[in-house]
């Protein structure tokens, strides 16, 4: 009897509730459509258009999307710049995160401070960043001054040599993210259940061992989790080749959102530019779905 | 209820979105009303606080309107330009630099002699070239408050410790190369090579006697003159060694950059530096002349930037006298007397020499008048961002010697000169 009176009490409590926290979502709610599907549904109407800044708007069709794969000679390398870019930040980026964490995971002294200072260059402005950068790797920075007054070599110069751009990219990148996956990391780590590690450790399990059958099988959901996001954003990467290297020497190291903003803002070609981005859109999605799909085969979860 | 409650959070979604995009309208240079807004490139608080000093002559001047000054630093600018022409909210009246003209011809308004009657601009009054800078294909755009073009910059200092010759008015490419290859030391560059269009184009240009783009708006990159100079420019770093190479693609101010931080003892800017340099930080005595001759004399380009009129601007007249004032006399004095720029007007020309410290002037007048005898306007495409966006990066590996100038004008010309 009493849950019977009860019920209708609590039904009327949660609709009340669930109104309030309508209104208080709905200015996310009206954000959401201002800045996210609008955008996102015009970009999808632009890349069927010539769409120049000003003036008229003609339907294409598909033609951007042809003229990207066959008449724009920047395109595919800039794709093919992404994709090493891809290729070589996001395990190295992974991988020495989680080798940082697991470091600074065994109870020594100052950890904390440490984590901290590794974290620092993640929540520096990636100008300050890339500022620092030039000054070590100029002809007349820190590293070959240094190379040559020790060892009388003299370096190549990084920045502008199309073989290293893409590298000393790749690094600045790595030093300016590890930060952030090693804060994953370590959170992880620091979660490992207790008694798993004792049982293992009874059973004489160490060092490598330990850390490929124990530890990482236990925190395979962060290091898919990091895998995932440091993949997204390395095929989003921009700011670092744009302020580094400026996409150059030629179009080495011009990653393909470099590209979209270039044919946006600077050729005015708003058409070609969506067409580019929603290119960009289907490749993450595929990558991630692809690697959402491998992930049964080796991440483990606890249930 | 679930229907209401879905009903009532688009209606406040969509009344947000209506508010905010309302309010951008309001803020609109192109809406209706007596509000003008003025746009313009302010990289710093002098920068933004002359401005301010020329709206406040234009206010003066228009006490029925109300002019609001809206300012993004030069690298933004035209992005936000872009974006402000796409969604049909540009400033009324908007600022305009002639290198960068050609992308923008379809924000502008065409303006006519009867709109210039509005403004009350009067094209006489205005140094010889001046009403070129901001035309298009034979249309006015703009009208322009100042004009440039490009002077060699030295270190006299630097020459003196070294013994290198001084550039003068009347000097040539050989006496260039003597200068660059005598104040080439281990500590610094004869020259700081330059990535800028204006930058690295103006001494090409001067050499060859030819712009690469034809009068009619034709690429022609590949003319010969003009490769034999860009060649010669690219050989000052890897053959003749008096410039350093340039570090990274992102470096567009490398040449001056180096000058100015006393890494090299010339290089080639504008004359809108001239004063900037004269004050610059490490100490060293600036020092200017005209760019040097070639076997066909010294040609220079006529560069400069203004006020132009916003295409879909509702209230025209209005911003033509706001427009109008902001190139008037008074206006024109106030931004030579402080030597922030060379102004297109001819009247207020002399003030701009009389703002400069005694020491400079005569130096600074001579390299003035020399520079600005032989002048033309910049022909250029209409892609000629493409272009120069392609070519800067390339130009990296032309100093680092790893790709030929030839080969990046004869790739540039077969890519954007159809």
């Amino acid at each position: 009897m009493s849950n019977g009176t009860q019920t209708p009490r609590r039904g009327a409590l949660a609709k009340s509730e669930s109104r309030q926290a309508l209104g208080f979502v709905s200015p996310a709610l009206a954000g959401l459509a201002l800045f996210t599907f609008v955008p996102v549904a015009l970009s999808i109407v632009m890349g069927f258009f010539d769409w120049p800044t000003v003036g008229e708007k003609t339907f294409v069709g598909f033609d951007n999307y042809v003229k990207l794969f066959t008449d724009s000679p920047d395109f595919w390398p800039a794709l093919r710049n992404t994709f090493v870019f891809a290729l070589l930040y996001v395990p190295i980026s992974v991988a020495l995160s989680y080798l940082l964490a697991l470091s600074l995971h065994s109870r020594i002294r100052g950890r904390g401070a440490l984590r901290v200072l590794f974290f620092i260059p993640v929540v520096t402005p990636m100008v300050a960043n890339v500022l620092v950068w030039k000054m070590l790797l100029q002809p007349q920075g820190l590293v070959n001054g240094l190379s040559q007054t020790w060892f009388g070599i003299e370096l190549p110069n990084f920045l502008a040599d199309p073989q290293w751009a893409m590298i000393m990219v790749v690094m600045m990148s790595v030093w300016q993210g590890l930060g952030y996956n090693m804060l994953i990391f370590s959170a992880a780590l620091e979660q490992l259940p207790e008694s798993v590690v004792e049982a293992a450790r009874i059973d004489g399990a160490t060092g490598i061992r330990m850390l490929w059958k124990i530890t990482v099988p236990l925190t395979s959901p962060s290091i898919f989790f990091a895998s995932i996001m440091t993949m997204i954003s390395a095929m989003q990467v921009f700011v670092q080749p744009q302020m580094l290297t400026g996409g150059g020497p030629g179009n080495s190291t011009q990653p393909i959102v470099q590209f979209i903003y270039n044919q946006g803002f600077k050729f005015q070609d708003l058409g070609l530019a969506a067409a580019a981005a929603w290119i960009l859109f289907a490749i993450i999605i595929a990558m991630t779905a692809a690697q959402f799909g491998a992930q049964k085969k080796w991440v483990h979860y606890e249930h | 209820m679930k229907k209401m409650h879905i009903a009532a959070a688009l209606t406040a979604s969509a009344a947000l979105v209506l508010t905010g995009c309302s309010a951008g309208g309001a803020d609109a240079g192109s809406a209706g009303g007596d509000k003008i807004v003025v746009d313009m490139w302010a990289g710093s608080q002098d920068d933004t606080a002359a401005l301010e000093a020329q709206v406040a002559i234009a206010q003066k001047a228009n006490p029925d309107l109300k002019i609001e000054l809206r300012t993004a630093p030069w690298g933004d600018f035209f992005t936000k330009l872009t974006t402000n022409m796409a969604s049909g909210n540009m400033a009324c009246v908007t600022g305009m630099n002639s290198g960068m003209l050609s992308s923008y011809t379809a924000g502008f308004a065409k303006l006519t002699d009867e709109d210039l009657a509005t403004a009350g601009i009067v094209k006489d009054e205005f140094a010889d070239g001046a009403m070129e800078i901001l035309s298009n294909k034979g249309d006015a755009y703009g009208v322009p408050f100042d004009m440039a073009t490009m002077l060699t910059y030295y270190n006299a200092d630097m020459l003196g410790e070294t013994g290198a010759p001084v550039p003068a008015d009347g000097w040539t490419f050989d006496d260039f190369e003597a200068t660059a290859k005598a104040a080439t030391t281990d500590k610094h560059a004869g020259f700081g090579i330059g990535m800028g269009g204006f930058q690295w184009q103006a001494l090409p240009i001067a050499k060859a006697g030819v712009q690469p783009v034809k009068q009619d708006g034709t690429l022609d990159l590949t003319n010969p003159a003009f490769v034999d100079a860009a060649t010669w420019y690219g050989e000052l770093v890897t053959k003749e060694k008096v410039a350093q190479p340039v570090s990274s693609a992102s470096d567009t101010g490398w040449g001056e950059n180096q000058y100015s931080s006393g890494m090299a003892a010339m290089a080639v800017d504008g004359t809108w530096n001239a004063v900037g340099y004269l004050d610059n930080d490490p100490g060293f005595t600036a020092g200017m002349a005209p760019l040097p001759a070639g076997p066909n004399g010294s040609l220079g380009l006529v560069l400069g930037s203004g006020f132009g009129i916003a295409q879909d601007c509702d209230n025209k007249e209005a911003a033509l006298k706001v427009l109008g004032s902001l190139l008037s006399v008074e206006s024109q004095d106030y931004i030579a007397s402080s030597g922030r720029s060379y102004p297109a007007r001819v009247s207020s020309q002399p003030l701009y020499f009389e703002s400069l410290p005694a020491e400079y002037r005569d130096q600074v007048q001579s390299a003035f008048e020399s520079a600005f005898s032989n002048v033309q306007g910049q022909y250029v495409t209409d892609n000629w961002s493409k272009i120069d966006t392609f070519i800067q990066p390339q130009l990296v590996s032309v100093y680092n010697g790893q790709e030929s100038m030839a080969n990046v004008l004869k790739t540039a010309q077969s890519q954007f000169g159809k």
